[in-house]
């Protein structure tokens, strides 16, 4: 006898946002499935789209070797290029003061370390 | 020449996301590290490896959450029927629903600990597993409609608030949604006692009689004073709070709210110590509560019984969907 | 309100329009809000209630919209709950009780498909009621898919999801068209455009609507039933019991507010 098994629910809750987990249900089946997700997951009228999915389905990566190899990558990230010191010493090579206000550039060498996100 | 140190690491080296209890490693290296995980803040997904003592514990107080949510409607479905307006009616009939949803969420988190919702609910009606005390007791009329929805879904949400960080974290997510939800229910309860107390005397005195009578199994509710060091579920992070630091949160946000509106709490030795900051009272009758959690509560027995019935008749259904349809015919 | 220029007669005609139409989605919605907390599956009972809790909302605005009509100083709690079970003009359907599963799903099903093919009479002679009937339209929509669903699963189950399927069906029959009891003031509401077709016309949508349905299941159609005045009328012991329930609050105390 088959069993019930478990959908995955992602919810966007407006246009244009990514989408969110928000939980899972239990169905016979993928129509069964869908409804009961419109019920759980959007009774207060809190999603504008769901994604219903057989959990089976779901491919798991959680393997850190993968997700977190331990060699560095600062290379990689804005936050392993940090030029404040070496900017000081090209200005005072050429003998010119900080411009008074910058224009925001695209690379984000304000200084200030960038925390993990 | 590119200058080496350019390339050096800036930042502090990350932890490695390493659940290290998940290797293969003998058990009591791996219940060590579980155990620095947990006790530090850390989370566990359902996948993770988990002492026995872990997934029983979380289990044990998943199962108990979910059945008092399916057993709490019970109480309040008889007065769907009778609600006196339109918009109370489905207010009530909103909520009960919710409290149906969260038995939903709260038996999925426990299903994936890996125990079938069958089984949950054979153990629930043969009487094997609990479910909380303020479920066991009568509604007599509309007042208790709104002190149940007002102040036991109150009591509720402070036990569920500190639950939002648990170590558990499918548990802590479903508590976040529950907690979203349950604040409309508290909204509702507050709006029908309030409505209550601006009408005529017999309404007034309706809700009066259901605060004599509610207020025992509230004070109850949360549980009996514990030792902090030797509670496990504080321990293992499953909770936060004791039951004591829950009932008094309980009574400082809501004896005041009560009192403005004219309602006498049934405890003459309710009481705040200002300097403290923390109220005193009756000591709760702590052998009320362990005889009803034990299914001996004025209705436990014919609610258990209704279910049972319930879940008999509706066999058939199950059975029906459960069994793959054949091609649809031509 | 808008004060709209509504002759005698059709104000009384569109009177009864909504009071068969409240009352029907008003004792639908309660009968099957009983479920909650009870239905087969938990994921199954928060769907049963949601469609529940839709027909209460839309009886509560159709009273809302009779009120107005009426302008006799009631609201919609008074109209709804200040009766005698004798004043309700809901359909013979609606007066049986819950049943079990497959009674309800033979029940709803039957009613929503009626409700669809009165919501697609309902024309634009009345504005306030056309904007109403074009929401609860889009509402409805979830309740067709979800009843279809379940009839398709206790058809397609085994012997005993069949069976009693047919036996609830074969129940509920020969109450099936009461929802098309003709209207007395059918024929005004068609001059004024507030109903596009005659309420015999929406009962033959409805019959070819079933009959797409149930046939390809192999389930029998509800017998054409001879159009009789009092399908509105004379309702059973379990609307009166449901009545002396959904009344007794109210009761408590004449004039209360709740």
């Amino acid at each position: 006898m088959a069993e019930l098994e478990a959908y995955e629910v992602f919810q966007q809750a407006k246009d244009g946002d990514p989408m969110r987990h928000g939980g899972n249900v239990l169905a016979p089946d993928p129509e069964l499935a869908l409804h009961y997700a419109r019920e759980m997951y959007s009774r207060r009228n809190e999603s504008t789209r769901l994604w219903v999915v057989r959990r089976a389905d779901i491919q798991v990566l959680e393997d850190p070797d993968l997700l977190d190899p331990p060699l560095d990558r600062s290379f990689k990230k804005p936050g392993g290029y940090v030029m404040r010191d070496k900017l000081a010493a090209a200005r005072e090579r050429a003998g010119t003061e900080k411009p008074a206000a910058r224009a925001t550039g695209h690379d984000r060498t304000g200084g200030r370390r960038r925390t993990q996100s | 020449m590119t200058d080496p140190l350019a390339l050096d690491p800036v930042l502090p080296v990350r932890q490695r996301s390493e659940r290290p209890w998940n290797d293969d490693l003998p058990h009591d290296e791996r219940y060590a590290h579980f155990e620095a995980h947990v006790t530090a803040g850390g989370k566990i997904e359902a996948t993770d490896w988990m002492p026995d003592e872990y997934r029983t514990a979380v289990l044990r107080f998943v199962e108990m959450h979910a059945n008092s949510e399916l057993m709490g409607v019970l109480p309040e479905r008889e007065w769907i029927m009778r609600a006196p307006t339109l918009r109370r009616k489905l207010a009530l009939t909103a909520k009960v629903q919710d409290e149906v949803g969260h038995a939903q969420l709260l038996y999925r988190v426990a299903e994936d600990l890996g125990k079938p919702r069958e089984t949950m609910l054979d153990d629930l009606i043969a009487g094997k597993t609990k479910f909380h005390n303020v479920f066991h007791y009568p509604t007599k009329s509309w007042g208790d409609v709104g002190i149940i929805a007002w102040l036991v879904d109150a009591a509720a949400i402070v036990a569920q608030q500190a639950l939002r960080d648990s170590s558990y974290a499918p548990y802590a997510r479903t508590m976040q949604k529950i907690c979203w939800e349950e604040s409309v229910h508290i909204m509702h309860g507050r709006d029908v006692v309030v409505t209550l107390m601006t009408g005529t005397d017999s309404q007034r005195a309706l809700v009066q009689e259901a605060l004599d009578r509610w207020w025992g199994p509230l004070m109850q509710m949360h549980g009996p004073r514990g030792d902090r060091a030797r509670d496990r579920d504080l321990h293992w992070r499953i909770k936060a709070k004791t039951s004591e630091e829950l009932r008094q949160e309980f009574l400082t946000i809501y004896v005041p709210r009560l009192l403005e509106l004219g309602l006498v709490i049934p405890d003459p030795s309710l009481r705040l110590d200002e300097a403290t900051k923390t109220w005193s009272y009756t000591e709760p009758d702590w052998d009320e509560l362990r005889s009803v959690v034990t299914g001996h509560g004025p209705k436990s027995q014919e609610r258990l019984e209704f279910r049972r019935l319930n879940r008999e008749d509706t066999r058939w259904v199950r059975d029906t969907i459960l069994t793959p349809a054949p091609a649809a015919a031509v | 309100m808008i004060e709209l220029a509504l002759s005698p007669a059709v104000r009384t005609a569109l009177a009864e329009l909504l009071l068969t139409m409240a009352d029907d989605e008003f004792v639908s919605g309660f009968t099957d809000s009983e479920w909650t907390g009870i239905a087969p599956l938990l994921e199954e009972d928060v769907a049963i209630s949601s469609i529940s809790q839709d027909e209460l909302g839309h009886a509560r605005a159709l009273y809302q919209l009779l009120a107005g009509v009426l302008a006799d100083g009631r609201d919609e709690d008074a109209i709804a709950y200040d009766r005698e079970p004798d004043a309700f003009r809901h359909a013979r359907l609606l007066d049986h009780a819950r049943g079990d599963w497959a009674d309800t799903i033979a029940r709803r099903f039957l009613y929503e498909l009626a409700d669809e093919a009165r919501l697609a009479s309902i024309g634009d002679g009345y504005p306030p009621l056309a904007d109403l009937v074009g929401k609860l339209q889009r509402e409805e929509r979830y309740h067709r898919m979800h009843l279809v669903a379940w009839i398709e699963r206790l058809a397609h189950g085994g012997p005993e999801s069949r069976g009693r399927l047919e036996a609830a069906l074969a129940a509920v029959g020969p109450d099936a068209s009461s929802v098309f009891t003709p209207l007395a003031g059918e024929q005004a509401l068609v001059e004024a455009r507030i109903l596009t077709r005659p309420v015999a016309a929406a009962e033959a949508a409805w019959r070819a609507d079933l009959t797409g349905i149930l046939v390809p299941l192999g389930l029998q159609v509800p017998h054409a039933a001879a159009p009789s005045a009092e399908g509105r009328t004379g309702h059973s012991e379990s609307f009166r019991w449901l009545w002396g329930e959904f009344t007794l609050v109210r009761r408590s105390e004449d004039g209360a507010t709740w």
